[in-house]
């Protein structure tokens, strides 16, 4: 039985929770929140073992053999620094780290100890961006990448979140470096970092606070943000985040030589984009045809898996977290490569110096861009293959 | 009721905690009325004050301060806090679908806000203001009654509802610091609160969905409270001597049934297509939701479910006997004169809309 243990009992907990549960082989031995309130809530809602008020009690007295971190971003390093030198793997929610050279820091701990980390990229693993990932591995593009588009949207009248943050000039999120786009940004950024091969590319980042969120009085959040991102002559790529823009969407497109493919994260849709062109008028015809045979098999894939009840909300996660517990538990490859992990937190570091959220840019090594120098990152030397989740018990 | 038949004097400082949302400023007003001239009124950083203000200007001499500022913060609760006689604690988390989400903004800010109180020797009252959503409803015979006595949700993670769960916590905290720190309190819960500033029609009328409502109430009677009257009754909660541990319902005098309600509301406001569901069926049709989202490993979320059912829909009579005969409340607004208040606010918003 793999005992899990878990580091803030706020709402993304929840998900964390109900995710574990859904994996046989395993409980939640564990959990703790600096707010003993919180702790209690959580295990009164789910089978857990005992709540405790710190992270040294969890780990000294419950053992996990994982600790999930989903505390606010800015504690990520600390706790799962304490979780590696007690001896637990640690997942840690996205964003990863605060900056790149944490990340680096844990790495290095986790694999001097012979231990095991992965990020909370989830959305990487939902069912649609698998069914890319092995068409991609098919070799449906017909060769490397050339192109990609993320677009990651937030949609900021939602209640909630924006309200407590808008609202609130302490709220937690305003002491992160790149703000709202720090805590949100992670997931549009991994899709693009995945299929990138440099550990160097090109990052240039454009960010303002959207004319709406002025009239707001806000002056701090900003809330719309284009970056290009290029690896010398080869792969390039656009990522978009806006509060603004409707529809609010999260989608993903990868162009390759021959063909591209559309990811909706919203509609759980894969369109395959066929590079060849039809004759005279039938290209005015047919693809629209085809594309309308593909929504219809996207629909059936999606109710077969709705029936099949393997089509929860974070469906994403229970594939992260089983894969990553399989790693743990049989040696498995990690389903997150550290290098892909450091390339994620080396491009936001690049993307919040640039729009000028962060202002404690010496802290990196991104180099300082000169007119029409763009900064670069520098990651380390760790070469981990992404590898395809398998579905089962841990 | 005369100046010395109340707890505190009109001198004595009284926090109203969420005294911008929609029964806030009716409350600051209740109290500016009877006399009350030292008002803290706490709210969020992020709201607008000035329906606050508009209300304190009308009332020469009265002096209501505004502190801005966060629940889940000590310090702020300390600040909101000094030298209080009353606490009326209106602020909640509705809406939240997230229950840690609603847990925090409820509980873990009402024991801020307690702990902050139990270092104001001059505290006489915490009135806290609860929910009928704590009730749960079940195990009684149809049109069975429910008043104070009834017991509250014991598994209220099962209702499926951030806000009930939350709720049930809030009031379990504050017995607790009543019982064991010696928090002099009461708890109010209002049934639904209505009036213009909430034009929503209530989820135990029924529920739209892909563009149809599906009518559950039916013959149902509808624990409405007019949002005057509800004001009335939580400064009645703070004000009157010897209600120390009580709990009270707020609803008003005759109320209407469900399918009344919606046959005055498509009268007054707008037409829509309604269907009615009979309780049998909208029973079964709960229960298989809830069966669904256990089997499934909450595929679909349990938010609808027996409990919820019994709380929301199953048919059953309301008494506010104990509100009237301890605090002398009676309803200043007459519900036939509370709907129409509420109808014209609904035409009137959606002519703005």
């Amino acid at each position: 039985m793999l005992k899990v243990g878990i580091v803030g009992c706020g709402k993304i907990a929840d998900a964390h929770a109900s995710q574990i549960l859904r994996i046989p082989g395993c409980e939640i031995a564990g959990v703790c929140d600096r707010e003993p309130l919180m702790a209690r809530q959580l295990s009164e809602r789910y089978p857990v073992r005992k709540a405790f008020r710190d992270l040294p009690s969890l780990l000294s007295d419950a053992r996990p053999d994982v600790v999930h971190i989903t505390t606010p971003p800015e504690s990520h390093y600390e706790l799962a620094r304490m979780c590696l030198e007690s001896g637990s793997h640690v997942y840690v929610e996205k964003p990863f780290t605060v900056h790149l050279d944490e990340a680096r820091a844990l790495i290095g701990l986790a694999e001097e100890r012979g231990l095991r980390l992965t990020a909370g990229h989830d959305d990487q693993f939902s069912h649609v961006a698998r069914r890319m990932r092995a068409l991609v591995e098919s070799g449906y593009l017909g060769g490397r990448p050339i192109h990609m588009e993320s677009y990651y949207c937030y949609d900021l009248s939602e209640p909630g979140y924006a309200r407590a943050l808008l609202g609130d000039s302490r709220h937690w999120v305003r002491r992160l470096p790149g703000k709202l786009l720090q805590n949100v940004i992670s997931h549009g950024i991994a899709r693009i970092a995945e299929f990138l091969t440099t550990d160097s590319p090109q990052v240039i980042a454009h960010g303002f606070v959207s004319p709406r969120l002025k009239t707001m009085g806000e002056r701090e959040i900003v809330d719309e943000l284009r970056v290009i991102i290029s690896e010398e002559e080869r792969a390039t790529a656009y990522f978009t985040f806006s509060s603004q823009m409707r529809p609010s969407i999260h989608q993903f497109r990868i162009y390759g030589p021959k063909n591209g493919l559309l990811l909706d994260q919203d509609h759980e849709t894969l369109i395959e984009l066929r590079g060849g062109r039809f004759t005279s008028y039938v290209e005015k015809f047919a693809p629209p045809l085809l594309f309308a045979r593909q929504h219809v098999r996207n629909l059936a894939t999606n109710l077969r898996t709705f029936l099949a009840c393997d089509f929860h909300m974070k469906s994403g996660m229970k594939c992260l977290i089983e894969s990553f517990y399989r790693s743990v538990a049989e040696g498995a490859p990690l389903p997150i490569p550290y290098q892909e992990i450091l390339r994620v937190a080396g491009i936001m570091d690049a993307i919040f110096q640039q729009i000028g959220t962060d202002r404690s840019a010496d802290r990196f090594t991104v180099q300082v861009p000169e007119r029409t120098e763009r900064p670069r990152l520098v990651l380390g030397g760790h070469n981990h293959t992404r590898v395809k989740p398998s579905l089962g018990a841990v | 009721m005369k100046g010395s038949d109340y707890l505190i004097g009109r001198d004595e400082p009284i926090l109203v905690t969420g005294a911008t949302g929609f029964l806030g400023p009716r409350v600051v007003e209740a109290l500016l009325e009877r006399g009350f001239r030292n008002l803290r009124c706490f709210a969020r950083h992020s709201s607008p004050v000035a329906r606050i203000e508009a209300v304190a200007q009308r009332y020469e001499g009265a002096r209501v301060g505004i502190v801005k500022g966060n629940l889940l913060s000590p310090d702020d609760c300390a600040e909101a806090t000094r030298d209080v006689a009353l606490v009326l604690h209106l602020a909640a988390a509705r809406g939240e679908k997230s229950f840690p989400d609603a847990y925090i903004n409820s509980v873990v800010t009402t024991r801020n806000l307690l702990e902050a109180t139990l270092l104001q020797p001059t505290l006489r009252r915490f009135v806290s203001v609860s929910s009928f959503t704590v009730y749960t409803n079940r195990q009684k015979p149809q049109r069975g009654l429910l008043d104070e006595s009834c017991p509250i949700e014991g598994r209220a993670d099962l209702r499926g509802e951030a806000y009930c769960f939350a709720k049930v916590k809030q009031d379990e905290i504050v017995a607790e610091y009543g019982l064991k720190r010696g928090i002099p309190y009461t708890i109010v819960r209002p049934g639904y609160i209505y009036g213009p500033g909430n034009e929503a029609i209530t989820g135990r009328v029924g529920i739209g969905t892909f563009g149809l409502f599906l009518h559950l109430g039916g013959p149902n009677t509808i624990p409405l409270t007019y949002v005057d009257n509800c004001a009335h009754a939580i400064v009645l909660a703070g004000l009157t001597k010897g209600v120390d541990g009580q709990v009270f319902n707020v609803v008003d005098d005759d109320l209407p049934s469900s399918r009344r309600f919606l046959r005055m509301y498509k009268r007054e406001v707008r037409s829509f297509r309604s269907v009615y569901v009979p309780h049998a069926i909208s029973y079964a049709l709960c229960g298989l939701w809830e069966k669904y989202s256990m089997w499934s490993s909450g595929q679909l979320p349990p938010s609808f479910n027996r409990r919820s059912w019994n709380a929301y829909w199953r048919r059953t009579r309301y008494s506010n006997d104990k509100l009237k005969a301890r605090l002398g409340w009676a309803p200043l607004v007459s519900t036939p004169e509370g709907l129409r208040r509420y109808f014209e606010s609904c035409r009137e918003k959606r002519q703005h809309a």
